[in-house]
């Protein structure tokens, strides 16, 4: 079991990691199909990338009608079943983080898959703002995360 | 999800309220790559020689380049090109931020902006939905008040916007555009053709794709060049310190000129170098433009007594050293300031920063009285006076502030005696704050500019030799790295040339010039890879570096048509006539003589006539652009 770890206070808002996923997961660039999305709140310097934490009991998957959300037990990530998918809506209402979006064109949800355990968003992202790592140092670089959130606006040299 | 390679123009006339698209024809993208390419041929052929920049007639485009929105790396960046009002010359200005690839994704390349509206209005552009709408409650507003009440009007937060201050509306010929917010589209006053169009602002939702034509070996060759460059030098150097982390150097090499450009150095001058941002903590974030892992934007808080509290982006090299050096004002809080009031007002901060140096050195020399400054004591240093002056010119207050707005061509014109000889600027634009005087390649760049004497059509970095990539792109132009030496004239033709091709390619590709024109970490070699794979034709180097010769000869055609000539091709009189006065480099001047020698070399090396520096017949022929240059005198 791995983990992707975000932290806020070294994103620069390049969006590198929007490209990234799009392309891999649509072959296109296209940021509105990105699982991860940056918030940018412009005029106080802050971006917050967003992208879905794979909850331990995730609100998307009670939420599924019909089961096409689920959590995979090897891996205890969230996914979507898109045979499974009618595209209700129902994950995107009750996730409480903005993760996971509708596809319109496709008319089925899409959430953050960890691209099989090598995220390509991570792969862009020149200035660690998002890590990749065993379990082990998962909880405790979210913690640190977490922290320097709280000092978001003190990058430092 | 559109192919990069099927481009779409979006033309708005405000005087008929008329919205339509066309397509673009695959030769154009081949011949003019794009971008500011297309633009420069839309820009031709759409405006006649002699209208009035600040009319109807003439037209504003905007185009992001054509990778922009792609994955290739800081690649976002928007130009924007109008007849200039500074200059009533050609005027391609760029921009970052995130506006160009949110255009894109609405499914535009271009938007051509003509005619003029009968009252204030602003542009919503939500897919294909495209709406002109009243902006008369957001008339008198700054950049900041606008992008917020037009995000609320709009219901969505996370839209672009590219938006005109106070200085734009009044028609300030310095104003600028700023993109997402914070991202200044500057020089020559493309915010005041907008703020003639009375268009206060463009809003931007896109919600589609691109795909690129070989989407696979695209993709890893955009990855393995974000890497390259996030190990450059001096990519991490704009990441740790920003542009504004130039301004010791410059001190440090003797080329910090201070006092509007009559003084060498500045004590003090570490205040407003970019490390002192971080060491000081001012600094409170790095920002990125779209596709940027550069982010060498500076995010700054500054809680100051005397100034009031500020949260803002910048300051950049430029504006540290117009606003700062060149007024004699080493203070952190003043220039964070004062570059907050340029950004909200919508200015150029070169050109303010020069309005003001030449002001206050008019005051001091006693050509302009306390009077003549309604009130203000205008000595060089008295930061409460800039700051103050800024707000009278952005809102043409007062004599003086409406004085300054026409730029420091006009106010000497109006001010007489010596005063022209101290006013910066060629052609109606205030210079770059290069010193030309120890940089011959700049010195040569700054005179052919086509917009005016600035850095931002052919950054000539390589010429100072600072990194073995620098020198190694001198020795592919020249044959030999020795010629990496500012203090020389021979070969500065090939240096400009050249870098006016790649910057020009560069531009229409999308990509900022630190890139390939400062860190030479993406070579005309990549650009011209990742062209071809996302367009799917073959470009060769060659055919890409040609592209970019025919936007620069294009360019200067529309100058031609406009009557400039070889001796608008010049430099300020205090830069060719007054010998750098101390420091490492004094007594370095590039005069008359050496700036007729490099020019008579660059007119022969494009083809162009000597005398009259109108591109020959067989020049426009070999380029293609003989039809569509038909109307322009002959050499």
């Amino acid at each position: 079991m791995s983990g992707l770890v975000v932290d806020p206070s070294k994103c620069t808002a390049c969006r590198a990691c929007e490209l990234a996923c799009s392309f891999t997961h649509e072959g296109a660039f296209a940021p509105w199909l990105s699982r991860i999305r940056v918030v940018r709140i412009v005029d106080r310097g802050v971006n917050v990338p967003i992208v879905c934490v794979h909850c331990a009991w995730p609100s998307c998957v009670d939420a599924c009608p019909t089961g096409a959300a689920h959590i995979d037990r090897e891996l205890a990530e969230v996914r979507i079943d898109e045979d499974e998918c009618t595209g209700c809506g129902e994950c995107v209402n009750a996730c409480p983080f903005g993760a996971i979006e509708l596809n319109a064109e496709k008319g089925i949800a899409f959430v953050c898959d960890l691209c099989g355990e090598d995220p390509a968003c991570v792969t862009n992202c020149i200035h660690g703002a998002l890590t990749f790592g065993r379990a082990e140092t998962v909880a405790q670089r979210k913690r640190r995360a977490t922290a320097e959130s709280y000092a978001l606006g003190s990058q430092g040299a | 999800m559109r192919d990069v390679a099927s481009q779409r123009i979006l033309k708005v006339d405000l005087t008929s309220n008329r919205t339509s698209v066309e397509d673009v024809p695959s030769t154009e993208l081949a011949e003019f790559l794009g971008g500011r390419g297309v633009a420069a041929k839309l820009l031709y052929e759409l405006v006649s020689p002699g209208i009035d920049p600040l009319g109807p007639e003439n037209a504003l485009i905007f185009s992001p380049g054509t990778l922009s929105g792609t994955s290739a790396p800081s690649s976002g960046r928007t130009s924007v090109t109008c007849k200039g009002p500074a200059t009533g010359l050609y005027l391609k200005v760029s921009g970052g931020g995130h506006l160009g690839p949110e255009l894109k994704y609405a499914g535009y390349d271009y938007l051509v902006i003509q005619g003029a509206a009968s009252r204030p209005v602003y542009l919503w552009i939500d897919d294909d939905e495209v709406s002109i709408r009243d902006a008369s409650h957001l008339w008198g507003k700054t950049i900041r008040e606008t992008d917020r009440l037009v995000k609320a009007e709009v219901g969505d937060q996370d839209i672009e916007t590219a938006v005109i201050g106070q200085a734009g509306e009044g028609q300030v010929l310095f104003a600028n555009i700023m993109l997402s917010v914070y991202n200044s589209a500057s020089r020559g006053g493309v915010g005041a053709v907008m703020g003639s169009k009375r268009l206060k602002a463009i809003a931007v939702r896109g919600r589609g794709g691109l795909a690129v034509a070989h989407p696979e070996t695209y993709y890893q060759l955009t990855v393995q060049l974000r890497k390259a460059l996030a190990e450059d030098p001096s990519s991490q150097g704009l990441y740790r310190f920003g542009t504004v982390g130039g301004v010791l150097r410059e001190q440090e090499e003797g080329a910090l000129t201070s006092c509007n450009f009559s003084r060498m150095g500045l004590d003090g001058v570490e205040r407003i170098d970019g490390q002192y941002l971080v060491d000081a903590g001012y600094l409170t974030g790095r920002e990125s433009c779209f596709g940027c892992s550069t982010a060498c934007h500076r995010f700054v808080r500054s809680f100051s007594p005397t100034y009031g509290d500020v949260e803002a982006v910048g300051p950049e090299l430029e504006t540290a050293m117009a606003l700062g050096a060149n007024c004699t004002i080493a203070d952190t809080e003043v220039l964070i300031k004062a570059n907050e009031l340029c950004n909200d007002y919508g200015m150029d901060t070169i050109s303010t920063g020069h309005v003001i140096s030449w002001a206050m050195e008019c005051y001091e020399r006693g050509v302009l009285n306390q009077e003549r400054c309604d009130g203000l004591d205008l000595r060089f240093g008295n930061g409460a006076a800039q700051l103050e002056l800024i707000r009278r010119i952005a809102l043409r207050e007062g004599l003086l502030g409406d004085l300054l707005a026409y730029g420091t061509k006009h106010a000497a014109e109006e001010v007489g005696g010596d005063s022209w000889k101290w006013a910066m600027q060629v052609k109606g634009l205030e210079q770059a704050v290069t010193d030309t005087r120890v940089a011959k390649g700049y010195a040569l760049s700054f005179a052919i500019n086509p917009r005016g004497p600035d850095h931002l059509m052919t950054e000539l970095i390589a010429e100072l030799g600072y990194s073995e990539r620098a020198r190694g792109v001198v020795e592919k132009i020249t044959g030999s790295k020795e010629y990496a030496d500012p203090s020389m004239i021979e070969k500065r033709a090939e240096l400009v040339r050249w870098h006016e091709d790649c910057y020009a390619a560069t531009d229409a590709l999308g990509f900022c010039a630190f890139t390939s024109t400062s860190a030479y970490a993406i070579t005309p070699a990549n650009m011209a890879e990742l062209m071809g794979h996302a367009v799917g034709f073959e470009l060769s180097e060659e055919q890409l570096m040609l592209a970019g010769r025919r936007i620069v000869t294009l360019e200067r055609c529309f100058n031609v048509r406009e009557g400039a000539r070889r001796k608008d091709d010049t430099l300020p009189w205090r830069a060719m006539q007054e010998p750098v006065p101390s420091g490492p480099k004094k007594g370095m001047l590039t005069d008359q003589t050496s700036l007729d020698t490099m020019l008579d070399e660059y007119y022969s090396l494009h083809g162009w006539n000597r005398e009259t520096a109108i591109p020959k017949r067989e020049t426009l022929v070999a380029l293609g652009l003989a039809d569509l240059c038909s109307d322009m005198p002959l050499d």
